[in-house]
């Protein structure tokens, strides 16, 4: 009995022990290794996942898109899961026409420093994927992703495209390998583009196959879409309009802007040489450079605006007002101002129209250093417009305080200042919309990413000269385009006004102004009575035929203007433009005698090197080129084939002596 | 020494003693437990392993939605990519089409149109107008006419396109 109790107890007592001790190692396992134990069975069959959000879209006015991205595949290899590194290394090689030697090498380097990570190819598009993962199936392995072959895997990521390409290039930016905007638009709006980060998990089988997933865990919120004031068809003809005219005046470079001046939303704006955005890479960097807001430059002539609007509005003077200009000079503070083409007395209207100096410099010095640089201010001179775009340049306009004697007369006539076009075609605008400023901006509205409208853009307005002097001075721009320098700028069937300019550009090499290098603009608007469009058009160095912005600008801005406001559904209010104008009709911005002796310098110039490279034919064809500068007659546009040809060949020698410099705003205040 | 007689242990006919009948009962329950038991064990894993394959089938909707969509976005890219103007531009020279610009147009102008501040119209008719220019032309002088827009002022050319209605704009071959 004793015995059979003993051993009763004994097997209690193991029972007891054994259960025991599995409780404390359960214990042990739930409680003391509970989340080593958890963490690790999540490890086998938890995949934590970050994916990116795609990155929101850029419209256009009429929501088109210029940038958008698409889902994209990268093919990456862990080196430690591959058996057989050269055949894969072949046939990787081979599906993407890569060297099977660099695949191979790349594939053992990493392996051999114990990477498990290996870019092979980045953001192949569908059809690419589709080839690689049906070239590389390997039907024995018990693989659920693809590509079905050992150590290769694919990574979503995210690919921009601009499909309009080159079109508002410079405006819409582009962003780089990882998504991040490095140029306009693209550049500024990165907070509200950049997709959001999205962290999850997937848990998968033991086959690899996801059976529950979640992906909860957003980083920030979803990217916005920006829409832009910008219309594609008018930016397009604005494009095709500037590259056409910078061709035909061999110029440098060239920058346009359309604006509407009630709203100051800029309906295009255009650069030229651009770029594509889909190759940024393949481009010259200089052509990011969104000139029209980061370039300054002298104005020159199209800076009269503000002088006369300033003594206007001031009432010094009135536009019908005669000013005495027969000396043909006149000089301030030791510095003469030379004026060829006024020589009597004239109406402030005439005066502008010729574009005369002297009456400018008269009007400036009437109204005073302290109101000029007022008046400046208020137009926007010398401060960022404020444009939604980055790297903008407030332009160069110094204090009265330093200003030397004749710096006032130079700055009447848009010397000792640097402006970007943008700030010279909202000075434009603000006259076009009877004297009240309206910001510029090119972004029109933001969206959330279900479409709802997260921010509308709302640009301050401010009155900087009465609508009476507003009036006067549309009446005076009329005149320059009716019998002044900007014939050319007549359209047909709408009335126009505007300016032209032409000035020296400043050389840095130099450390003076080159007068061989100009830089010519238009800014006018169209129809007169109520002005739909402002349109300014900069050449930077034209170099063939008459140079002067009235001859190389103010046809762009022609062409310019009679294609797009039929578009904008504006309704005819002028007549048929006059035709078979020659340089002659039009009065020049440019001083004839330094005209004549800089066109000898460069016919000379171009002579010699010509004789150098050129057959006698060619030579023959120079020789016509050569008088055709000395007396420009025709249109750009309508000169022959060969003319431009010749000219084609001159501007690359120029672009190759000459490197490209901006114009530091520094110049003497000479008479152009 | 007193000997302690110890009680037989033999069967002893008086005591009966009472057999245990089977407790079916007990058996029946413990039957319906154990199935029960199982049951829950079986439908418990059938609902783990559909949840699986729910879990499955739910991500594979999930990844073809999301391809759905990013074809849909590749699509839309194509659609822009094949609407931008340069491609267009691409697509008409590929049916013969040649471009036209503002000077390809040449106006039938009649003596009357005459630009307000053109001393070189003369001259002008010459040239190739732009598509915008004849329609001025025409317009203009009807404006300016009676009220009832049918003066006897009216360019003849223009009168002679009432009638006959010819097309006023010739494309320049």
């Amino acid at each position: 009995m004793q015995t059979a109790f003993t051993r009763f107890m004994l097997i209690v007592a193991f029972l007891v022990l054994w259960i025991g001790g599995i409780g404390v190692r359960l214990v042990h396992l739930q409680i003391n290794q509970h989340d080593a134990l958890r963490d690790k069975a999540l490890s086998q069959r938890r995949d934590t996942t970050r994916e990116k959000q795609l990155r929101g879209t850029i419209y256009d006015r009429s929501n088109r898109a210029l940038a958008m991205s698409v889902k994209a595949k990268s093919l990456y290899a862990d080196p430690g899961e591959i058996d057989d590194v050269e055949t894969t290394a072949k046939a990787v090689a081979k599906s993407l026409k890569l060297k099977p030697a660099d695949v191979l090498k790349s594939l053992k380097d990493a392996r051999d420093a114990g990477k498990r990570f290996v870019w092979l190819a980045r953001k192949l598009d569908e059809d690419a994927v589709r080839k690689l993962n049906e070239s590389l199936e390997n039907k024995d392995l018990k693989k659920s992703d693809l590509p079905k072959t050992a150590g290769l895997h694919w990574k979503e990521e995210q690919k921009r495209s601009y499909p309009y390409n080159s079109l508002a290039a410079q405006v819409v930016g582009f962003s780089n390998a990882d998504d991040v905007g490095s140029a306009g638009i693209e550049q500024s709006q990165e907070e509200n583009l950049r997709g959001a980060i999205i962290k999850g998990w997937q848990d998968r089988d033991r086959l690899g196959r996801v059976y529950d997933e979640s992906d909860e865990d957003a980083e920030r919120e979803p990217p916005k879409d920006v829409v832009l004031t910008l219309n594609y068809s008018i930016q397009y003809k604005l494009e095709q309009a500037l590259e056409q005219g910078v061709k035909n005046a061999a110029a440098k470079s060239g920058m346009a802007i359309v604006m509407v001046p009630q709203t100051g939303e800029i309906l295009a704006m255009a650069n030229y040489p651009t770029f594509d955005p889909n190759k940024y890479g393949e481009s010259a960097p200089e052509n990011f450079t969104n000139r029209a807001i980061h370039d300054i430059y002298s104005p020159g002539s199209v800076f009269k605006l503000i002088t006369y609007g300033a003594a206007l509005n001031e009432g010094i003077i009135n536009p019908n007002g005669q000013v005495d200009c027969t000396q043909g000079y006149i000089e301030v503070a030791g510095h003469r101002f030379n004026d060829p083409h006024a020589t009597k007395w004239m109406s402030y209207d005439e005066a502008l129209a010729v574009s005369s100096n002297v009456a400018a410099i008269k009007t400036g010095l009437a109204t005073g250093r302290e109101n000029f640089y007022q008046y400046a201010q208020r137009f926007g001179i010398g401060q960022p417009t404020g444009v939604e775009l980055p790297a903008e340049a407030g332009g160069i306009f110094r204090s009265p305080k330093t200003w030397n004697g004749d710096s006032l007369a130079s700055m009447s006539i848009g010397y000792e200042i640097s402006v970007s076009a943008l700030q010279m075609a909202s000075a434009y605008a603000t006259i076009a919309n009877d004297g009240i400023r309206v910001q510029p901006h090119i972004i029109k509205e933001i969206r959330n990413a279900d479409g709802k409208i997260f921010s509308t853009t709302e640009a301050p307005k401010t009155q900087v000269v009465t609508s009476d002097t507003a009036r006067s001075l549309k009446k005076m721009l009329r005149q320059v385009v009716l019998t002044g320098t900007g014939k050319r700028a007549q359209l047909n069937g709408y009335t126009s006004a505007g300016k032209t300019g032409t000035a020296w550009k400043y050389d840095a090499k130099l450390k003076k102004i080159n007068e061989n290098k100009y830089v010519s603009s238009f800014i006018g608007m169209a129809p007169l009575e109520n002005p739909s469009v402002v349109i300014a058009v900069v050449l930077d160095e034209p170099g063939v035929g008459a140079r002067d912005g009235g001859q190389v600008s103010a046809p762009i801005f022609r062409d310019i203007a009679e294609q797009i406001l039929p578009e904008l559904n504006v309704a005819p209010d002028g007549s048929l433009r006059q035709e078979n104008l020659t340089a002659d009709d039009i009065p020049s911005e440019l001083d004839p005698r330094s005209a004549a002796k800089n066109e000898k310098a460069r016919t000379e110039k171009d002579a010699d090197k010509t004789a150098k490279t050129e057959t006698s034919d060619k030579k023959s064809a120079d020789s016509e080129k050569t008088k055709d500068l000395k007396t420009p007659k025709k249109d750009p546009k309508t000169a022959p084939a060969n003319d431009k040809k010749g000219t084609t060949k001159k501007t690359a020698q120029l672009i190759i002596d000459l490197p490209r410099n901006k114009s530091s705003g520094e110049g003497t205040g000479e008479n152009t | 020494m007193k000997k302690k007689s110890l009680p037989k242990t033999g069967k002893s006919d008086k005591i009966r003693r009472e057999k245990d009948p089977i407790p079916w009962r007990y058996c029946i329950l413990t039957l319906v437990c154990g199935v029960f038991l199982v049951g829950g064990f079986f439908l418990a894993a059938r609902a783990h392993f559909s949840s699986i394959d729910f879990g499955i089938k739910n991500s594979g909707l999930k990844k073809q939605i999301d391809d759905l969509e990013s074809e849909k976005r590749r699509l839309l890219l194509l659609k822009e990519i094949a609407l931008s103007p340069a491609e267009l531009k691409k697509a008409a020279k590929k049916l013969g089409l040649t471009e036209i610009t503002a000077s390809s147009f040449e106006t039938v102008r009649s003596d009357d149109a005459k630009p307000d501040a053109s001393p070189n119209a003369k001259n002008a008719d010459d040239k190739p107008k732009p598509a915008v220019a004849e329609k001025n032309a025409n317009d203009r002088p009807a404006e300016k006419n009676g009220k009832d827009g049918s003066s006897k002022d009216k360019p003849r050319a223009a009168q002679k396109d009432d009638r006959t209605a010819p097309p006023v704009k010739i494309a320049k071959k």
